[in-house]
């Protein structure tokens, strides 16, 4: 009974303890834990731990060992030589290839409190220092500069007796960036690093690791400087690079200099317009004549037989209303003087047609000229008249007529056709030739009278024209003036048609002046055996027989060769 | 003077053969001693390597409580530190070495005969590395020999270091124990093979002097 009561009152008082002292807030520590041993060079060793909770109170550690084997324990030897909370084993108090079973205890005024054991084996846990004397060299090279790296081993390690045998690993960074690049050197103690970048700064770092251990930690990095060897490579493309734009220069001044011809090369101009046989050049020589006479061909403009259509009119109109239109014919081309055409015979369908008759539109003017039956050519335009006269003197159209023309000799006189003298009052040759004077316009000359058919016939009849006075009037007086003293003949021939070739050529017969009778105007038109037309002539207007449509009788027996030409 | 001109041609002849036959011989010591040095550390990695593969899945803490004391090379006398080992003279340190690679040779057959069924995850790796580990280790005992024969060594007698387990055990918690056991004792002894055949290389060779 009394030990019960003892040991509940120990009991008691155990928990009144625990109870108080927990109330006062302290306690035994708390378990302390080893956090590591390491060997840096296989024989010695050192090892590490960390403190629990200390309970409030202060605390002691004590490490503890035994070996493998053995049941002896052992404390630490050396508390301080590897700093606080760690254990410091010598030479002497390390065995390699046997087992420590280490502990730490913490006691306090409270209590203590046991680690972990650790099972440690010293050879497993060989961690080196850090290598010794890294230095870092630049050595100038032929592409560029490298990097030679050089280091010492670890002060304490025996690697001359081959106790521990070392392998060493080495990093490189550019200081600005973030990655290393490492490089494994062996057992070697330097290394060459290349391609590095021309003017940057780089940190190298080195550590090494024993055969079966741990590595050790990177050494403080060392810092370099790599020069600036890009201008050696900058010098080369330089001269490349003036030389290039040398080239460039003289290529470009070329192009400039002779840049007509490239233009001329690369746009071929658009050939101008050319005339065959046109020299320009003449044309800065100044010499006009050689360069149109090489625009004039020789058969330019194109003649035909038909030239002899080509007629030119000479429109002649009458004084007061009305109109003479005589047809100037154009068709002596080599007959420069007027007198001495006697083309009276020709004609053509265009002066035809040219004909117009305006005297039947005017009635009864000029009552009085017209009883008289004057009809006074007068040349509508003057200028255009004598244009036309002139060129019917001077023939511009050169080719040669089909007509032969026979000289009938000295046909002084010219005469133009008649293609209409449209006259509305019958004309009396009788009474022209003696009052026609007093109305003729030109009181000098001879009084042109012309006889004149029915005014609805538009036959032609051929006046001779006198002259042209200052008026550009011209003075006409019928061939066939039977009382005129002013008709004269005399040295005048006629030509009397003979015969009619087939290419349109009239033979004409040389007569004398007296005409023989016509039989028949108008038998045939091709022929006339006798001139019967200047018999008509004579005789005042009388109307010749029958009048045959599309004959045209003409005096003095002259056929208008345009009615056969129709 | 012809027959000493003979003479001459005759040695220079003989000392050109011996130098080719020397070279045909082979591997020179440093290269031997490189070769063993380098075939030792491997099957020390190898050996960690599969230490790590059973780890993954093995509960060490649990493993340790029930695992023999002693491994069966327990009995060798070896250095304990680098002092003790530095002292040993070469022929030493490689009969060291021979030993136990020499007392290993059973129990790796037997690890690998049980690899097969043993009831881990990592089976297969396991598998295959206990088999590599048992090439290498054949591999490193006959170039140890040749290293003998090399360096004259007077042939010293082996430690013997018997291995007397034939099985790792029935139940499979005893197996998978006394595997992880085994495979810690090897890894321990190939870390000192290595040490001692590393010592011996800087030691005996005319090594370049920063290998050494």
């Amino acid at each position: 009974a009394t030990m019960w009561t003892d040991s509940v009152m120990l009991a008691g008082l155990t928990l009144t303890a625990i109870f108080v002292s927990h109330t006062a807030g302290v306690s035994a520590p708390g378990r302390p834990r080893l956090t590591g041993c390491r060997s840096p060079e296989k024989e010695t060793f050192t090892c590490w731990w960390e403190p629990g909770d200390d309970g409030g109170l202060p605390t002691t550690y004590a490490l503890y060992y035994h070996l493998e084997g053995s049941e002896t324990v052992y404390e630490c030897p050396d508390y301080r030589t590897a700093g606080k909370n760690s254990c410091f084993f010598s030479k002497n108090n390390t065995s390699l290839w046997v087992n420590y079973n280490i502990s730490v205890v913490a006691t306090n005024a409270m209590g203590s409190s046991v680690s972990e054991p650790v099972d440690v084996d010293v050879v497993y846990i060989v961690q080196p220092n850090t290598p010794e004397d890294v230095r870092v060299l630049v050595v100038d090279d032929d592409p560029g500069p490298y990097l030679h790296v050089s280091w010492e081993k670890p002060l304490a390690a025996d690697t001359q007796s081959g106790w521990i045998t070392l392998v060493y690993q080495l990093r490189v960074k550019e200081t600005s960036q973030d990655t290393w690049e490492e490089y494994n050197a062996g057992m070697q103690k330097g290394y060459n690093i290349f391609s590095l970048l021309s003017g940057r700064e780089y940190a190298v770092q080195v550590r090494c690791k024993p055969d079966h251990g741990f590595w050790s930690e990177w050494t403080s990095p060392a810092y370099v400087q790599i020069p600036d060897y890009m201008l050696r490579e900058h010098s080369m493309w330089i001269i490349v690079a003036v030389f290039a734009g040398f080239l460039l220069f003289v290529l470009t001044w070329t192009v400039n200099v002779k840049r007509s011809s490239v233009k001329h090369c690369l746009l071929p101009p658009v050939p101008g317009p050319k005339i065959r046989g046109f020299d320009p050049h003449l044309l800065k020589s100044g010499r006009s004549e050689e360069m149109f006479s090489a625009l004039v061909t020789q058969h330019f403009p194109p003649t035909s037989s038909y030239d002899d259509l080509l007629v030119e009119y000479l429109e002649v109109y009458d004084v007061e209303k009305q109109e003479l239109v005589l047809g100037v014919k154009n068709e002596d081309p080599l007959a420069p003087t007027r007198t001495s055409d006697n083309d009276s015979g020709r004609g053509s369908c265009d002066s035809r047609t040219l004909l117009t008759e305006r005297y039947a539109e005017d009635g009864d003017k000029g009552g009085a000229d017209r009883q008289l039956g004057q009809c006074v050519a007068e040349l509508a335009s003057p200028p255009l008249e004598e244009e036309k006269v002139e060129a019917w003197s001077t023939p511009f159209s050169p080719p040669p007529l089909h007509l032969q023309r026979q000289q009938v000799g000295g046909a002084r006189a010219a005469y133009h056709s008649v293609l209409e003298i449209p006259c509305d009052s019958p004309c009396a040759p009788g009474s022209y030739g003696h009052q026609g004077e007093s109305d003729i316009s030109k009181p000098g000359g001879r009084g042109a009278s012309t006889t004149l058919a029915e005014p609805q016939a538009q036959s032609a009849e051929y006046v001779e024209v006198q002259t042209v006075d200052h008026e550009n009037v011209l003075l006409l007086r019928p061939l066939a003036d039977p009382g005129g003293p002013d008709v004269d003949y005399a040295g005048e021939d006629y030509s009397k048609i003979r015969d009619v070739i087939p290419d349109n050529v009239l033979l004409l017969q040389r007569e004398p002046s007296a005409w023989p009778c016509a039989a028949d105007p108008g038998q045939d038109r091709g022929e006339r055996s006798c001139p019967t037309a200047l018999q008509e002539l004579m005789q005042p207007c009388k109307p010749p027989g029958p009048l045959q449509q599309g004959l045209r009788l003409v005096a003095n027996g002259y056929v208008d060769a345009s009615a056969m030409l129709c | 003077m012809v027959r000493r001109s003979q003479n001459h041609k005759l040695t220079l002849a003989v000392a050109v053969l011996m130098c080719v036959f020397v070279s045909i011989d082979g591997v020179s010591l440093n290269d031997l001693l490189e070769r063993v040095s380098q075939l030792s550390d491997k099957l020390h990695s190898l050996s960690t390597s599969l230490t790590n593969d059973l780890d993954s899945h093995f509960p060490p803490y649990g493993g340790r409580l029930m695992r023999p004391s002693m491994c069966h090379t327990a009995s060798l006398q070896i250095p304990n530190d680098k002092d003790q080992a530095l002292r040993l003279p070469e022929n030493e340190l490689l009969s060291l070495a021979r030993s136990l690679l020499l007392a290993w040779s059973d129990p790796l057959a037997m690890l690998s005969s049980e690899a097969n069924t043993l009831p881990h995850p990592e089976r297969n790796a396991i598998n295959s590395k206990t088999r590599q580990l048992q090439d290498q280790t054949n591999s490193l005992g006959a170039g140890l020999e040749r290293l003998v024969h090399k360096m004259g060594t007077s042939s010293e007698v082996l430690s013997s270091l018997p291995f007397n387990s034939n099985d790792l055990g029935h139940d499979k918690i005893s197996r998978l124990v006394n595997f992880h056991f085994l495979l810690s004792c090897f890894r321990r002894d190939s870390h000192k093979i290595d040490s001692f055949l590393k010592v011996l290389r800087c030691r005996t060779s005319k090594m370049q002097p920063d290998m050494c």
